[in-house]
């Protein structure tokens, strides 16, 4: 075979044929590449790229919004801005420091302690309002940002706040409505995936969005003005009696609704502080956390109010009748013998009236109206222990009422085993511990004709849907309508001529029970100090409303139920009767 | 080489020679046709999707127009809420003068009598 000479392998036409066949090779390669590319590892790279494009983001539900009855807003979520700094990047921080800080009120060396540290991320201030926001971003500080993040706020104020409670800053309930439908109002959280070039989102990219489901609203049954006047009653009554609290509930006979659940001192629900002067000297910070509902928390010894469900009792039992003559009471009474002379446990044995009086013949009425301990003790005996006890639970006391609000108190109705006077002081109100509300709810059983209902505060949760009625509201029969009846004469003769007269209203009868009860010190004896409470409802002849009043610690010219707390039960009650359009006594419904 | 003279061809009796037609030059029109047609699909497909983008860029701007309007009406809803407290109003009610009733008035119409005029009750017990 020739070997082609170096001329004839370099001649024109052979290196074309070379060029051509690179060419070709050249292709042949992308052809490959590009095969591969996007046949081969196609669904691999277009992961890959997706991944590097694809942003996920959560996106949080809407709290649901707490109304009153009447649609005003009692909380919702709106958007604030949450203020950040980057420290690596904050190149001026004493400027920083001075500027942001006087703008937000922090002080400005703790501020620059903080964007100074050696953290990758520091909160300058969280849920700071979006003007103000705006406000210092547009200042372009070096390592300064800010971030959207929902903010619950309440628009009535500390009007409501023993009702909605509050939320935490990252906004899960802690207290009151807030915490006890904490389920219902948070929602469940979405999250959106699309794609994104920079900063902006590739239209017609892959999307995906679950949508957050915001939470359900809530309907209380609070009527919010009358939340208002019942909260004005009671701050008025701590100043004018210089009393360490008061509370007040007021309940829909029929219904159980609440229809204003209120306590003094107040809290802001959005700072979470108590409104009190002493807050501002305090050395203890939970000194100014005082946010316990004390209507369905707080316990304490009825006292006379209780009386009511002894007569109640002792009429169904037909023991007694109103007219049932009880002889020769006295002003004490010695259960145990000594005593009244030892001094020493003055209330498991010996019991005295609250005013002194002669020994005297009185009849049913008389003694419930006179609210005369010995008396009622008499009437007591007629039961004894075991039926006596039976109608006490029947009214809901030692349990819980079953109100939909977080953490409630059963009271306390146990006697020792060896208690033999434990019975007697029960039908006085001592012995026993009761919330404000299971009270009140007891008393709506003698305005329903004798049907006691489960208090409630939630009327219906709201979504995109509709209305739906909160359902667990339980009736039962505790005493007859007779008897029913019978006791709401007599709580209106304690009105009319006895101990309760401050609670009168002009225009109505009204019917109530004044309690007054010595309040137990460190030492588990009993102080002068009293806890005075008065329980009625109104109008008699066919109650609508029933209100209960507790004022702790009264000073000692307010000691008295009758002095303390039916002037309060007085004004709540009229603005109530007002807000519900009761007519008064007399006229046309 | 020598030249030799052609055949002629022989005619058969009952035949006879027609003209051939002419073969046609290819057309461009049809290709011409489906260029512009391919074209035309083509800067319509383009425009299909620009339009398509503009839609989802008009759409992104709608929906955060209506973010910001429903967080505008949240505002809103919260301002009236913060000015019907009853916290805020008593206060200014107090101020000029208003009280709370403290009798309850009822107008009583008397369905019966065509007359509109009504007589007043308050909680006296005074009534019609």
């Amino acid at each position: 075979m020739a070997v082609p000479t170096p001329e004839k392998l370099f001649s024109g036409s052979a290196r074309m044929t070379l060029i051509g066949l690179l060419v070709v090779a050249a292709w042949l390669g992308m052809g490959y590449r590009l095969f591969e590319i996007q046949v081969v590892r196609a669904p691999e790279l277009a992961e890959e790229g997706l991944s590097q494009r694809l942003v996920t983001r959560e996106m949080a539900p809407q709290r649901g919004k707490i109304y009153d009855r009447n649609g005003n807003l009692l909380a919702m979520t709106v958007e604030s801005q949450s203020l950040f700094a980057v420290p690596d990047q904050v190149t001026e921080p004493l400027y920083v420091a001075q500027q942001v800080g006087g703008l937000l009120g922090i002080d400005s060396d703790t501020l620059y302690e903080r964007i100074t540290s050696d953290r990758d991320f520091v909160y300058i201030e969280r849920q700071v309002d979006g003007v103000l926001a705006e406000q210092i971003l547009a200042q372009n500080l070096a390592g300064v940002f800010a971030h959207p993040e929902p903010t619950r706020v309440y628009p009535a104020g500390t009007v409501a706040s023993h009702v909605t409670g509050f939320v935490n800053i990252d906004g899960d309930g802690q207290e009151g409505l807030e915490l006890m439908y904490d389920d219902v109002l948070r929602g469940t959280p979405g999250h959106a995936e699309y794609e994104k070039a920079g900063p902006y989102v590739i239209p017609q990219g892959y999307t995906n969005i679950v949508p957050a489901v915001p939470g359900l609203d809530l309907t209380t049954t609070i009527d919010l003005p009358l939340q208002y006047q019942a909260q004005q009653a009671c701050l008025d009554t701590v100043e004018r009696t210089s009393a360490e609290s008061c509370w007040a509930v007021v309940l829909e006979v029929e219904t159980g609704e609440v229809l204003a659940m209120v306590g003094a001192p107040v809290f802001d629900p959005a700072t979470r502080q108590t409104l009190d002067p002493s807050c501002e000297d305090a050395d203890d910070p939970n000194q100014c956390r005082l946010f316990s509902n004390f209507v369905v928390r707080g316990m304490y010894e009825p006292g006379s109010t209780q009386k009511m469900i002894t007569f109640a009792a002792a009429l169904e039992e037909a023991e007694v009748t109103v007219g049932s003559i009880f002889e020769d009471i006295d002003d004490e009474l010695e259960l145990l013998e000594g005593a009244c002379r030892s001094g020493d446990d003055d209330l498991h044995g010996c019991y005295v009236d609250f005013d002194e009086h002669d020994t005297m013949d009185m009849t049913v009425a008389d003694i419930f109206t006179r609210s005369s301990n010995v008396g009622t003790i008499k009437v007591a005996e007629t039961l004894g222990q075991k039926r006596l006890v039976d109608y006490i639970e029947a009214f809901g006391l030692g349990e819980e009422t079953g109100i939909d609000y977080t953490v409630e108190s059963p009271g306390l109705l146990r006697f020792d085993a060896g208690c033999q006077t434990c019975w007697a002081s029960a039908a006085i109100g001592y012995s026993v511990a009761v919330t404000p509300l299971q009270m009140a709810a007891a008393y709506a059983a003698i305005g329903n004709d004798g049907v006691w209902t489960t208090p409630h505060i939630v009327r219906s949760t709201v979504d995109a849907e509709g209305e739906t009625e909160v359902a667990g509201i339980e009736t039962r029969e505790v005493v007859s309508p007779g008897t029913a009846l019978l006791m709401r004469e007599l709580l209106a003769s304690v009105v009319e001529d006895g101990t309760g007269r401050n609670g009168a209203v002009d225009g109505y009868r009204v019917g109530g029970k004044t309690g007054t009860a010595n309040k137990l010190g460190e030492d588990g004896r009993y102080t002068d100090e009293t806890r005075a409470s008065f329980v009625g409802m109104a109008p008699i002849d066919d109650p609508q409303v029933v209100v209960a009043v507790l004022v702790d610690g009264p000073d000692y010219d307010h000691r008295t139920g009758g002095l303390a707390a039916a002037p309060v039960f007085s004004q709540i009650m009229e603005q109530a009767l007002h807000r519900l359009g009761v007519s008064p006594d007399g006229e046309p419904g | 080489m020598t030249a030799r003279p052609l055949r002629r061809l022989r005619v058969e009796e009952g035949l006879r020679v027609l003209k051939g037609r002419r073969l046609r030059k290819p057309s461009v029109a049809p290709w011409m046709i489906m260029v512009i047609i391919a074209v035309a699909a083509f800067l319509g497909l383009g425009f299909a999707r620009t339009s398509l983008d503009r839609s989802a860029f008009d759409l992104a701007e709608l929906n955060k127009a209506i973010d910001e309007q429903a967080a505008l009406n949240e505002q809103l809803r919260l301002e009236v809420a913060r000015l019907e407290n009853p916290a805020r109003i008593a206060p200014l009610a107090d101020e000029l003068g208003l009280v709370i009733p403290t009798t309850t008035n009822q107008l009583l119409v008397n369905l019966d009598d065509p007359s509109p005029v009504v007589a007043e009750s308050d909680g006296d017990g005074a009534s019609q």
